[in-house]
């Protein structure tokens, strides 16, 4: 009976993430925040640098995911709640954490199916070697779950328009990006923003992407496993917590 | 007749203001039901707390059976909604929408995809189903947030404000297809505005205002209970001058106003006051041209018990100043 309503709960939330897919990947705001501003960043990062590919491409990989995989919801979220869809959700025999999987679910997708590109042009245009195929496939898949529930955390901030989302969660990103090894590799950065890289979910992105690419990996493999991990359970944990207030303010 | 919804002591407190204050009504099967109050008189927060969107601060309330708080899932499986704006996706077709909205409840696929089917043609949408909702009129998405609302089978119907914004043949269609759904066994619970509307529609009616139900009855029970509100409409034969202070002194006559050639006597008891006219105009000498009794509509009933003006008069229910 738990099993045929834990079923019936991921066929809904299947269904949520693929109309989110379906509406919402190719709108205005998921474009910008997902697809142009990381590229845009990362071309102001390489352009005039003695970077190689090898370097780039793990950097590129873990941006537009980092972007792309978090944008999904604060975009979908305020906008359903503007247009009132939301209510749909809130009002069908389904639970809000059923709904919130569906969104995380869109955003994973879409964080997947963006990084991807980067990766197919580094292996066929510029002869990358996947090395370590697992550290690949285990940093793409944890981190666009985290960065997803990492979006909806931040969605459950009440307003009706993505940009009151957006704002503050690229208080958060963006310096995120300055002490994950983006910008400036970890090994050159002070003691304590060497410290500081440990507890960005974006260090261990990058670190099993380069693991995977061939690159170097500080960290190690476990301890960028079990960081993803945790930041997924807690953004998870966070983000559905704070829907649930917002629903008892209704 | 068994119940379909059961508030008791309904509540919903936002800081230290009470939205809706300990409500209780019952609303049976089968029958349409209206609720009706003001802007902010609680009825959408009362609404919001059945369909489960908002969590009641004090009481409950059960719907087909189920408790809103404990078995609100089970509630929601039998429940329709369609809120007072038409919350359609309109990136998607209209089949899309409704498949989608099989998909929420978890509909099987080919019973989903004839449900669908047979919706579009009852609503007369078939036609226009593979196109983007975002060419639709606005009649065309109500007509489809209706559909969408028993894409479930739904034994309750909630409609907030179903026709408002709408063109007249718009809102017939919506109306007469929602009569054809409850005479189908439909029960249909509708928060309005239109007191036209709500006339024409209800078995019975509910009034809320600053959080309280004020009253509820049928219509027309709640139209003879304002018996102060009754009038006489009468003129007379080629009536030189204002009878309006001879015509105050009429026994049963409580307050009288004149309109054009015409007097309207307010009363409390129109047959006494009727024959009172009759013997008025023998003394007078004067001969009655016409002479109507007027009931009070339901919005009177609406101003009365609210004290405030309603946001739709149809033009054909305005009165006068009585």
């Amino acid at each position: 009976m738990e099993l045929k309503r834990i079923f019936k709960a991921l066929r809904v939330a299947w269904a949520i993430g693929e109309k989110d897919i379906r509406i919402y990947y190719a709108r205005p705001g998921s474009l910008v925040f997902g697809i142009l501003f990381p590229f845009s960043m990362f071309l102001s990062y390489i352009v005039g640098r003695n970077v190689t590919v090898a370097q780039a491409i793990p950097i590129l990989v873990a941006q537009t995911l980092f972007f792309a995989s978090s944008s999904i919801g604060p975009i979908t979220i305020p906008l359903e709640r503007r247009l009132r869809t939301f209510e749909r959700f809130l009002s069908a025999p389904i639970s809000l954490i059923t709904v919130l999987v569906g969104k995380t679910l869109a955003g994973f997708i879409y964080g997947i199916a963006i990084s991807v590109i980067p990766i197919l042009v580094g292996v066929l245009v510029f002869n990358s070697v996947i090395v370590d195929i697992f550290a690949l496939v285990i940093g793409l898949l944890l981190s666009a779950f985290c960065f997803a529930a990492m979006g909806l955390m931040f969605a459950s901030i009440p307003g009706q328009h993505p940009g009151t989302v957006m704002m503050p969660m690229n208080f958060v990103r963006i310096p995120m990006l300055f002490i994950s090894g983006v910008f400036i590799p970890i090994s050159e950065l002070p003691y304590w923003g060497q410290i500081l890289s440990v507890f960005s979910p974006l260090t261990h992105t990058i670190e099993l992407v380069k693991g995977g690419l061939g690159g170097e990996n500080i960290f190690g493999g476990v301890l960028n496993i079990g960081i993803l991990l945790g930041y997924l359970g807690l953004f998870l944990f966070l983000g559905i917590r704070f829907h649930i207030a917002n629903q008892k303010k209704e | 007749m068994s119940v379909a919804i059961k508030a008791e002591n309904l509540t919903k407190r936002y800081g230290d203001l009470v939205a809706v204050d300990h409500i209780n009504f019952e609303v049976q099967k089968g029958e349409i039901f209206g609720f009706l109050g003001p802007n902010g008189a609680g009825k959408s927060t009362t609404t919001r707390m059945l369909i489960g969107i908002s969590i009641p601060t004090e009481g409950t309330a059960q719907v087909m059976g189920f408790d809103i708080r404990r078995q609100s899932v089970r509630a929601k499986e039998l429940m329709g909604i369609v809120t007072d704006v038409s919350n359609v996706y309109t990136q998607l077709t209209a089949w899309q929408n409704l498949i989608f909205t099989g998909k929420l409840y978890d509909i099987p696929k080919s019973e989903r995809e004839s449900r669908a089917k047979e919706l579009l043609q009852l609503f007369g949408l078939f036609e226009r189903r593979n196109d983007n909702v975002e060419g639709f009129s606005k009649g065309m998405r109500r007509r489809l947030c209706i559909a969408m609302a028993l894409m479930n089978k739904s034994s309750i119907l909630f409609l907030d404000e179903p026709t408002v914004g709408l063109d007249v043949q718009s809102s017939l269609i919506i109306r007469n297809l929602v009569k054809k759904l409850n005479s189908e066994g439909l029960t249909v619970f509708v928060t309005t505005h239109n007191m036209e509307e709500a006339n024409q529609m209800c078995d019975r009616v509910a009034i809320i205002n600053n959080g309280k139900i004020e009253a509820i009855d049928t219509p027309e029970m709640l139209k003879s209970a304002i018996k102060k509100l009754q009038v006489i409409e009468v003129s007379f034969v080629g009536s030189n001058g204002d009878l309006t202070s001879e015509l105050k002194k009429i026994q049963e006559v409580t307050d009288v106003t004149k309109n054009g050639d015409k007097y309207r006597l307010n009363t409390e008891n129109v047959p006494q006051a009727l024959s009172n006219v009759w013997g008025f105009s023998k003394k007078k000498g004067l001969t009655i041209n016409t002479l109507n009794t007027l009931s009070p509509t339901l919005e009177d009933v609406f101003v009365e018990l609210t004290g405030i003006q309603p946001e739709i008069r149809p033009p054909k229910t305005q009165r006068g100043q009585d």
